[in-house]
């Protein structure tokens, strides 16, 4: 009788699957929670007392009664936002029109986009209100520009004050090109080069080279700053209070009038003014975040 | 004695019909440092496959940067089959070039990677794809045409990398360390493939390694560089059993040189008298030869037969072929394994030889052994 073999299954215990990545997750967000709980504090606190306060659940005087009078005014305040979305949109458009190619001249790395970076870097530093004073001093009907030129001021073109806000949206362009630009070179300076001179030598030209690597490549970094300019520029009031017409006013511009305003009831609609504000910028960089995701450079 | 080609090729009238000529070419990044590239000259035949090999820092990759039109030279000429485009852009030279990085654009998939140099040349997004196909298909990747390049091994993507650069139809496809960061199982595959489109497309292929293995695994020819200087350009045996210099032996990894004199063929050393089989000039000269030719057997020690005794027992030989191999004895040294092989260091008369044990006799320190140098692994290089 011949003994029968037994085969044996070692089986090593292995590790649960799931639980060490939830546990690395669980690490990694006790890790930014000290970075997470100030931002979520002041958004949340701020919008929610604004939203609170809109609606008339936080008033500085009397009785707190669920209200959206404050948000009756409708025509008023479909003039400022839509106002104040064209100033937004056609700034940062520009913006990011000439911050994509004044990056592509830093990019280039010949003396021109040297001299562009120390601009562009300049121009960063210096705050919107000094930049607003600067605009309306080279653009009023008795400007630089004006003198310069020798034309009267009857002659000159309303830029500042103005129905088409030009004076607003050269100051909004100018300062966000730059930031846009430094965005743009900030994520792409290390690998661009590379790139180029890989298309270069499958024969793509300068303009081909542009339009199928380049512009793709910086398209994540493009969307992003221009998402964020556009929310700084949709919530910033101090340019559109220098260098804007008197009417229509900016939502921005607006809410910051009727917040300081001697009437302690405008508050509840300056508060309207806020969310509104909130929406409309939410609503944009989310469809920036999504687009975002979409892209191919940024997976 | 006389290599094929030695210390590069001038250009000539029959240059013209080269794929890449370079005609004194030299390059200097700045004033402090020293020249990366210097004179040099070079005729690269169309449908060949060259590697240039060289220490890091020899300028093996500035030549083919300013080949692709990457750098600029500071003097000489470029030409491409006859073509001078010395001062023509990367984009106008009709080359392709593959890169160590792949470089696969994250932007687009596999498949429209390889279709780029037709987009670029302005083909519609389907007839490029069409195209990209065949190429894909070429380096065996058609089933990931529509992945993106990051959800691919590295050896995956070089494959792409390769496929993208002959989509571009070039007439020169320049490759640039394309294989040094992949394991040698997956570089092995890398040389296979290559030699597969070689013999679908037949391009001329000039390529940069560091791996002397790699590059007699794909050239048949190898051009030596060292201080941007060509020290030779040959086919892969003259480069490795026949180099021009001592500096070329070392620099593909020859570890056997014995300084010493010719007189009427017959190489003297203090290894003994060894005749060699070549054109050789009288005068001071080094042996040299490649350890991998050499093998050491072991012997039974005999009465009164020393190494020295063996090794001038030829030297009155006319040439290597009428006296026979040279036969030495000597006493191992040292055995050190690389891989299958094993490498011995035997000591004989006055000098140590570096050889290979042959398969399946093991070897130890102390073993009496004999040295077989077969006539076709000796040359001798004038003495520098």
């Amino acid at each position: 009788m011949t003994a029968v073999p037994t085969v044996t299954t070692v089986t090593t215990p292995l590790a649960p699957g799931p639980a060490r990545p939830r546990r690395r997750q669980l690490r990694a967000a006790l890790l930014v929670l000290p970075a997470v709980i100030p931002v979520a504090i002041v958004v949340i606190g701020g919008v929610g007392a604004t939203l609170l306060q809109s609606l008339g659940l936080m008033p500085l005087v009397g009785a707190a009664e669920l209200s959206t009078a404050a948000f009756d005014d409708t025509d008023e305040l479909l003039t400022s936002a839509l106002l104040s979305l064209s100033i937004a949109v056609v700034s940062t458009a520009i913006a990011a029109v000439v911050g994509f190619f004044t990056a592509v001249l830093i990019i280039s790395g010949n003396w021109g986009g040297r001299i562009v970076t120390v601009l562009s870097a300049a121009a960063v530093t210096v705050p919107h209100l000094v930049g607003a004073a600067t605009v309306g001093l080279l653009l009023s009907d008795s400007g630089v520009l004006a003198r310069l030129f020798g034309i009267s001021p009857d002659a000159w073109p309303a830029l500042v004050a103005g129905p088409t806000w030009f004076a607003v949206i050269a100051e909004y362009a100018w300062k966000e090109s730059a930031f846009i630009a430094l965005i743009i070179v900030g994520t792409l300076a290390t690998r661009i080069t590379s790139y180029d001179e890989a298309a270069a030598v499958l024969g793509a030209h300068r303009s081909a080279r542009l339009r199928l690597v380049l512009f793709p490549l910086a398209a994540p970094s493009l969307l992003v700053a221009s998402a964020i300019a556009f929310a700084y520029t949709l919530g910033s009031y101090e340019v559109a209070w220098m260098l804007g017409a008197t009417y229509p006013e900016p939502l921005s511009v607006m809410a910051l009038r009727l917040f300081n305003t001697a009437s302690l009831t405008a508050r509840p609609e300056a508060a309207a003014i806020g969310v509104i504000t909130v929406v409309l910028t939410a609503a944009v960089v989310g469809a920036a975040m999504l687009g975002l995701r979409r892209m191919r450079a940024w997976r | 004695m006389t290599s094929e080609t030695m210390s590069g090729e001038s250009a000539s009238p029959e240059s013209m019909t080269s794929a890449i000529t370079l005609t004194a070419v030299t390059k200097t990044y700045s004033a402090a440092s020293p020249a990366a590239l210097q004179g040099v000259n070079l005729d690269i035949l169309p449908g060949t496959s060259t590697a240039i090999v060289g220490p890091s820092g020899s300028g093996k990759s500035t030549i083919l940067r300013i080949i692709a039109g990457l750098e600029d030279a500071n003097g000489g000429r470029v030409r491409l089959a006859g073509r001078d485009v010395t001062t023509l852009l990367p984009e106008d030279r009709g080359i392709a070039m593959v890169f160590q990085r792949p470089l696969l654009f994250p932007h687009l998939t596999v498949l429209d990677n390889v279709a780029f140099a037709d987009r670029a040349a302005g083909l519609s997004r389907a007839q490029a794809r069409k195209r990209a196909r065949k190429h894909l298909e070429l380096v065996h990747m058609a089933e990931f045409g529509g992945r993106s390049p990051h959800s691919l091994s590295g050896g995956q993507q070089q494959r792409v990398a390769v496929a993208r650069a002959l989509a571009a139809k070039p007439s020169v496809l320049l490759l640039d360390e394309p294989f040094s960061a992949l394991d040698s199982g997956l570089k092995g595959d890398m040389h296979a493939m290559i030699a597969e489109i070689r013999e679908a497309v037949n391009p001329t292929i000039l390529f940069v390694t560091h791996d002397r293995d790699e590059a007699s695994a794909m050239a048949e020819r190898i051009v030596v560089l060292e201080n941007g200087q060509l020290l030779q350009h040959d086919t892969v045996d003259h480069v490795f059993h026949r180099p021009a210099s001592l500096a070329v032996a070392r620099l593909l990894g020859g570890k056997n040189a014995f300084e010493g004199t010719i007189e009427n063929g017959v190489h003297h050393s203090g290894l003994g008298a060894v005749a060699i089989d070549a054109d050789v000039e009288p005068g001071p000269a080094t042996l040299v030869f490649r350890h991998e030719a050499v093998t050491s057997t072991l012997r039974q020690p005999t009465s009164g037969t020393d190494a020295a005794a063996l090794a001038t027992r030829h030297a009155d030989a006319a040439a290597c072929q009428r006296s026979g191999p040279r036969a030495l004895h000597g006493i191992v040294t040292a055995t050190v394994q690389r891989g299958p092989r094993r490498e011995v260091i035997v000591r004989v008369a006055d000098a140590e030889v570096h050889t290979e044990a042959a398969p399946g006799r093991p070897l130890a320190v102390g073993d009496l052994v004999t040295v077989s140098l077969p006539c076709e692994a000796l040359w001798a290089v004038p003495r520098q």
